[in-house]
C-alpha cells in the first residue's frame, strides 16, 4: 500500500506568532484561522489556491485560542486568553461582531457548538465548563457551570449526534457531561493519561472517543454499557498508541469521512493512522499510515480533516503557518 | 482536599486547594535590616527557618502570618482562607471557650449561641424529628456543655425582613433620579457578596441591599442590645452562630461586623450544622436521647415551647415579604398568594404584580452560579426587567447550604433536601410586623423606626476589592 | 555540546531574579553544569535546563521558569526544543511547577499579562541594554 501525506499549499497565516487552531466551515469550502496576534483569519479556495478572505480584527484583548463554526456554518465562535468568546455572525463575505460572553475566570480555551446548533460549550483555565443556550433572538444564556476537573480545561468537544459534551484537562482526566433534571453532570471520567490531554475527538459514530497527551500518547476510549447494567455508561480505554510521538501530542482529528487519525504533535510532525478494519472491536489496532517528520518548522498546535473532501487535512505551527495536505490511501 | 465553600467561591480564583504557609502569595513585607548583608538562611530539621550572618550569628527568621480578614481583602484566591477558617472558626473553639470557662474562676464568658432555622430543619431531618423538637434538644445539649443562652436567628431575621421592605420602598421611590438603585439585590448570602466584592465590585455593589444578614442582625443584638441588658461589656460575651453554610464565617470575619472599641467581632464564631452534628458524636451523644430543655426568649420568636418561622422561601423568605409589603404600600394592593413562575430552571422563578395589564412590580429569585451568571450579565446588558431579585449562591438555596448536616451513604439527598424542606416549611409563622417584641426594641433600643442607630446597627457596607496588579503574587 | 550548553548559559546567567537584585548565577539558582544539550537532527538541539530555587518552597520558581522560557526564546540563535526543570529534591511542589513551567499554552497566556510581562521584563533585560 502506497500511502503518503503530500503538502498543497502553505499559507503565512499569522506571521510573527502563533497560529494555534484551525479549523473547517461545515461545508468544508471556508477555513478559519486564529493565534498569537489576536486575530482570526478565514481563507477560502480560489482557482487551486487558498487565500486569505476576511482578517477578524478588535475582537479580543488577548491570543485568540480556538475558533469553532456553527453547524449552519452562520455564525463563528471566538475563545481567547483575554477571558471572553466571541459570537460572529456571517454577513456576505463578512463577519461582524454579534455578541461577547463573559463569565469566565481567566483564559477561555476552546469552544463547540452542539450538533443541534442551540447549544455552545466554553472552558477556561479557571476549571470550569460552560453550556450556553442560544435563542431566536441571537441571545445567550449559561445554562450550567460544571466543575468536574481539578485543574486548567484544555479542550472540549460534542459528540456527533447526542447532546453529550467530552472535557480534556491539565488534571490528565477527560469528563463526559450529560444534562440530567435540570442541570449537567459529569457522568464519567476517563482515567489513563500520566500528564495533560491536549484534544479530544470523536469517531463519526459517536461510540468512541480519541484523546491525545503531553504523555506522547494517543488512546482510544470506547463507551461499554456499565457493568451493574444500569445508569451511567462507562467509556474504556481500549488501545493505547505509544512509542510514534517524541514529544507532546497537541491535536487528534478523526476523520468523519475515512475514519484516518491525524495527529499535531510538538516534535514538528503531523502523522496519520490508520485502523486495521479485521481487528477485534473490543481490541482495535492501528498503525502508522504516513507520517511527516518535518511537517513545520515549530510545535504542529492543530490538524484537522476537511468534513467534505476526503484525504484533505489542514495543520498549523508555533511557526505561524498553515499547511493544506493530502493524504492519499493507494495508487 | 473538597472544599467547603458554595460553588460561587469554588468557582473564580477563589479556590486553589492551598494552604497559607505553603502557597499564599500575599507578598510579606521584609524590614530590611542595614549593612552590606550577604546573609544565608538555613533551614532546621524542624521546618524552622535561621539567618546565618557572615560572622556566623543566627537569628530564627519570623514566619509570616496570614490572616482572614488579609484572605478577604486579597483576589488572590479564597480557599486558603479555609484552614485558617478551621484554626479561627470551628466547633473546637467553642469547646475551649466553654474548657476555658470551667477550668478558671476569673475572665468567664458569657457563652452565647445562635441557631439558624435552617440548621434546625437539617438537624431535625438527620435525628427524625420535628424542627421545634430539634430545636428544644439542641437548646439543652448546648447548655449541657455550659453554653449560658441559646437564641435563634428566625428573631434576627425578623428585623432583616423588616428593614429589606423599608429599604426596597425606599429605593423604588428613588428610582427616577437614580437608575443604580433597583433591581435591589438581597445581601443575606455571604457567597454572593464575596463573588459581588471580588469580580464585579463598582458595578454591581450600589444594587445591593445595605441590609444586614440575619446573622449579623444577631451580632448587633447580641453585642449590643443584649450585652447592655445585662451590664456585660461586649468582649465578656462569646457569641456564636449556627449556619447552613460555611461562608457564613467569612462574613463573622469581615471588618465591618468587628467592634473596634471593644476589641471584638459581633459574631465570634460561626460553626455549621454539620459541625454541631460531628460535637454531637464526638460527645457520643444522639438527640434522639436528649431531655429538651425549655426556650430562652430574650432574642428568639417563639410561642410557648414552640418556634415560629417566616413564609416564602427557606433562603429567608425576602422575595415573599419585600413583595407583599412594596405590593401594600406603593400601590394598595392586597397579596395574599404569590405565583412563582419558574423560568429557565427551578433557581430562577419571577414573581409579578399586574394590574390592568401593567406590570407594577416584577421580582426574581435567582439561586446557584448560573443564575446568577445570568442576572448579572442581564444587569451589564441593561436587559434586567427586575426590581427586586433574591440572590442565592447555593442552588435550591440555603436549606441546601454546604454546610447542612450531609446525607448517608443510603441516603438520595434530593429526598433529604425535600425532608429538610417539609421540616422547615412545618413550623408557625410569623409576620414580622406582628413581632411585638421586636416592635417594641425598635423603640426601646433604637429610639425608633428608620432613626440614626437604626442605620447604624442594622444596615452595613460593602466594598468593592482591586483586582490584583502584582505580578509576584499572580498565578498563572 | 559541551559549546552548546555553554552558549545557553550565557544566556540564563545573567538573568535577574525577580524579588532580589542579584542574577540567577549569582544566587546559584543557575550553574553551568544544569544545562543539558542533546542533537535532534541536523542543527537542531534539546535543551534540559534544571535550576534550584533558593527555598524549598519558593513562591517564585513559576516566576524564575517563566523567565527561563522567554530569555532562551528570544535569544538563542540556532533551533531548539526547550525543557525547563527544578533540580530533583529542591522544592516541595516540584512536580506542580514542572508542569507548569513546561505548559507553552500558560507560559503564552502569562506573557500576555501585563503585570508578569512586566515583572519578566524586567528579570531578562540585560543591564547595559
Amino acid at each position: 500500500m502506497k500511502e503518503a501525506l503530500t503538502p498543497v499549499q502553505t499559507l503565512n497565516a499569522h506571521p510573527d506568532s502563533r497560529c494555534w487552531f484551525v479549523s473547517w466551515s461545515p461545508t468544508g469550502t471556508l477555513l478559519a484561522s486564529c493565534g498569537g496576534d489576536k486575530a482570526i483569519r478565514i481563507w477560502g479556495r480560489e482557482g487551486d489556491s487558498w487565500i486569505c478572505k476576511t482578517v477578524l480584527q478588535d475582537g479580543h484583548q488577548r491570543t485568540v485560542r480556538r475558533v469553532a463554526w456553527s453547524p449552519c456554518g452562520k455564525y463563528l465562535a471566538s475563545a481567547s486568553f483575554d477571558a471572553t468568546t466571541c459570537i460572529w455572525k456571517k454577513k456576505n463575505d463578512d463577519f461582524e461582531s454579534l455578541t461577547v460572553l463573559e463569565g469566565h475566570e481567566n483564559e477561555v480555551k476552546s469552544v463547540a457548538w452542539a450538533p443541534s446548533g442551540n447549544l455552545l460549550a466554553t472552558c477556561s483555565r479557571d476549571k470550569s465548563v460552560w453550556v450556553w443556550e442560544v435563542d431566536e433572538e441571537d441571545e445567550y444564556e449559561c445554562v450550567t457551570v460544571v466543575n468536574s476537573h481539578t485543574q486548567d480545561v484544555k479542550h472540549i468537544v460534542w459528540h456527533p449526534n447526542q447532546e453529550l459534551l467530552a472535557s480534556a484537562s491539565y488534571d490528565n482526566n477527560v469528563c463526559i457531561y450529560k444534562e440530567e433534571d435540570d442541570d449537567w453532570e459529569c457522568k464519567a471520567t476517563l482515567q489513563g493519561h500520566t500528564s495533560t490531554v491536549w484534544s479530544l475527538a470523536f469517531d463519526a459514530t459517536g461510540q468512541r472517543l480519541a484523546s491525545c497527551s503531553d504523555d506522547r500518547t494517543v488512546k482510544i476510549w470506547k463507551e461499554s454499557p456499565n457493568e451493574s447494567g444500569q445508569g451511567d455508561v462507562s467509556w474504556k480505554c481500549v488501545c493505547t498508541l505509544s512509542g510514534y510521538h517524541r514529544r507532546t501530542v497537541y491535536d487528534i482529528s478523526w476523520c468523519r469521512l475515512t475514519g484516518a487519525l491525524a495527529t499535531a504533535c510538538g516534535d514538528d510532525a503531523v502523522r496519520v493512522f490508520k485502523e486495521d478494519e479485521t481487528a477485534d472491536p473490543e481490541q482495535p489496532v492501528f498503525s502508522l499510515a504516513a507520517q511527516v517528520t518535518k511537517a513545520h518548522s515549530q510545535d504542529v498546535n492543530c490538524v484537522t480533516w476537511n468534513p467534505k473532501e476526503a484525504g484533505l487535512l489542514a495543520s498549523c505551527s508555533d511557526d505561524g503557518d498553515i499547511t493544506i495536505w493530502r493524504f492519499q490511501e493507494e495508487d | 482536599m473538597a472544599s467547603h465553600f458554595s460553588g460561587v467561591l469554588q468557582l473564580t480564583d477563589l479556590d486553589d486547594f492551598i494552604t497559607p504557609s505553603q502557597e499564599c502569595v500575599k507578598p510579606v513585607k521584609v524590614e530590611k535590616k542595614k549593612g552590606k548583608s550577604v546573609a544565608k538562611i538555613q533551614i532546621e530539621d524542624d521546618g524552622s527557618y535561621f539567618q546565618v550572618n557572615q560572622d556566623g550569628g543566627k537569628q530564627k527568621l519570623e514566619k509570616a502570618k496570614i490572616t482572614l480578614s488579609d484572605c478577604l481583602a486579597c483576589s488572590g484566591c479564597i480557599t486558603s482562607a479555609e484552614s485558617v477558617l478551621i484554626t479561627q472558626q470551628s466547633h473546637e473553639e467553642l469547646l475551649k471557650v466553654l474548657h476555658n470557662n470551667k477550668a478558671s474562676d476569673t475572665e468567664q464568658k458569657v457563652v452565647v449561641v445562635s441557631v439558624s432555622p435552617q440548621s434546625r430543619a437539617s438537624i431535625a431531618a438527620h435525628f427524625d424529628l420535628s424542627s421545634s423538637e430539634a430545636g428544644r434538644r439542641l437548646t439543652s445539649f448546648f447548655k449541657g456543655l455550659g453554653v449560658h443562652y441559646v437564641f435563634e436567628t428566625s428573631f434576627s431575621r425578623t428585623f432583616s425582613l423588616l428593614e429589606s421592605q423599608r429599604e426596597f420602598v425606599e429605593r423604588f421611590q428613588r428610582k427616577e433620579q437614580d437608575s443604580k438603585v433597583l433591581p435591589m439585590l438581597t445581601s443575606a448570602c455571604p457567597g454572593w457578596i464575596c463573588y459581588a466584592e471580588k469580580t464585579h465590585g463598582e458595578f454591581i455593589l450600589p444594587y445591593v441591599s445595605t441590609t444586614r444578614s440575619p446573622q449579623q442582625m444577631m451580632g448587633s443584638l447580641v453585642k449590643g442590645y443584649f450585652a447592655e441588658q445585662q451590664g456585660l461589656s461586649p468582649q465578656q460575651i462569646y457569641h456564636v452562630a449556627v449556619m447552613p453554610c460555611f461562608d457564613k464565617k467569612l462574613e463573622a470575619s469581615r471588618s465591618d461586623f468587628y467592634l473596634s472599641e471593644a476589641e471584638t467581632r459581633e459574631v465570634d464564631c460561626v460553626i455549621t450544622s454539620g459541625e454541631v452534628q460531628k460535637m454531637l458524636e464526638e460527645k457520643n451523644v444522639s438527640l434522639n436521647d436528649v431531655e429538651p430543655a425549655p426556650l430562652d426568649t430574650v432574642l428568639s420568636s417563639v410561642s410557648g415551647d414552640e418556634f415560629l418561622n417566616h413564609s416564602g422561601s427557606g433562603s429567608g423568605g425576602y422575595l415573599h415579604h419585600v413583595f407583599t409589603y412594596a405590593a401594600k404600600q406603593l400601590f394598595g394592593e392586597e397579596v395574599k398568594e404569590l405565583t412563582y413562575k419558574t423560568l429557565k430552571n427551578k433557581d430562577f422563578q419571577e414573581v409579578t404584580l399586574e394590574r390592568d395589564g401593567v406590570v407594577l412590580l416584577c421580582f426574581a429569585s435567582t439561586y446557584g452560579f448560573r443564575n446568577i451568571q445570568n442576572l448579572v450579565q442581564k444587569l451589564k446588558r441593561g436587559k434586567s426587567p427586575y426590581h427586586f431579585v433574591e440572590v442565592m449562591a447555593c442552588p435550591s438555596g440555603c436549606l441546601n447550604g454546604g454546610g447542612q448536616v450531609k446525607p448517608s451513604p443510603a441516603q438520595n439527598p434530593k429526598e433529604l433536601l425535600q425532608k429538610v424542606e417539609e421540616l422547615y416549611k412545618a413550623e408557625r409563622l410569623l409576620s414580622p410586623e406582628e413581632d411585638t417584641h421586636v416592635a417594641e426594641l425598635y423603640q426601646s433600643w433604637l429610639h425608633g423606626v428608620g432613626e440614626e442607630k437604626a442605620k447604624e446597627l442594622l444596615h452595613t457596607h460593602y466594598h468593592t476589592v482591586q483586582k490584583m496588579t502584582n505580578g509576584l503574587a499572580m498565578k498563572w | 555540546m559541551e559549546e552548546k550548553a555553554l552558549e545557553v548559559y550565557d544566556v540564563i546567567r545573567s538573568i535577574r531574579d525577580p524579588e532580589k537584585p542579584n542574577t540567577l548565577e549569582e544566587l546559584d539558582v543557575v550553574t553551568e553544569k544544569c544545562v543539558e544539550v542533546q542533537e535532534l537532527g541536523d542543527d537542531e538541539y534539546l535543551i534540559i535546563i534544571k535550576f534550584s530555587p533558593t527555598v524549598p518552597h519558593c513562591s517564585l520558581a513559576t516566576l524564575i521558569g517563566l523567565c527561563l522560557q522567554v530569555k532562551l526564546q528570544r535569544c538563542l540563535p540556532f533551533k531548539h526544543k526547550l525543557e525547563i526543570y527544578i533540580s530533583e529534591g529542591t522544592h516541595s511542589t516540584e512536580e506542580d511547577i514542572n508542569k507548569q513551567i513546561n505548559d507553552k499554552e500558560r507560559v503564552a497566556a502569562a506573557m500576555e499579562n501585563p503585570n508578569l510581562r512586566e515583572i519578566v521584563e524586567q528579570c531578562v533585560t540585560e543591564p547595559d541594554d
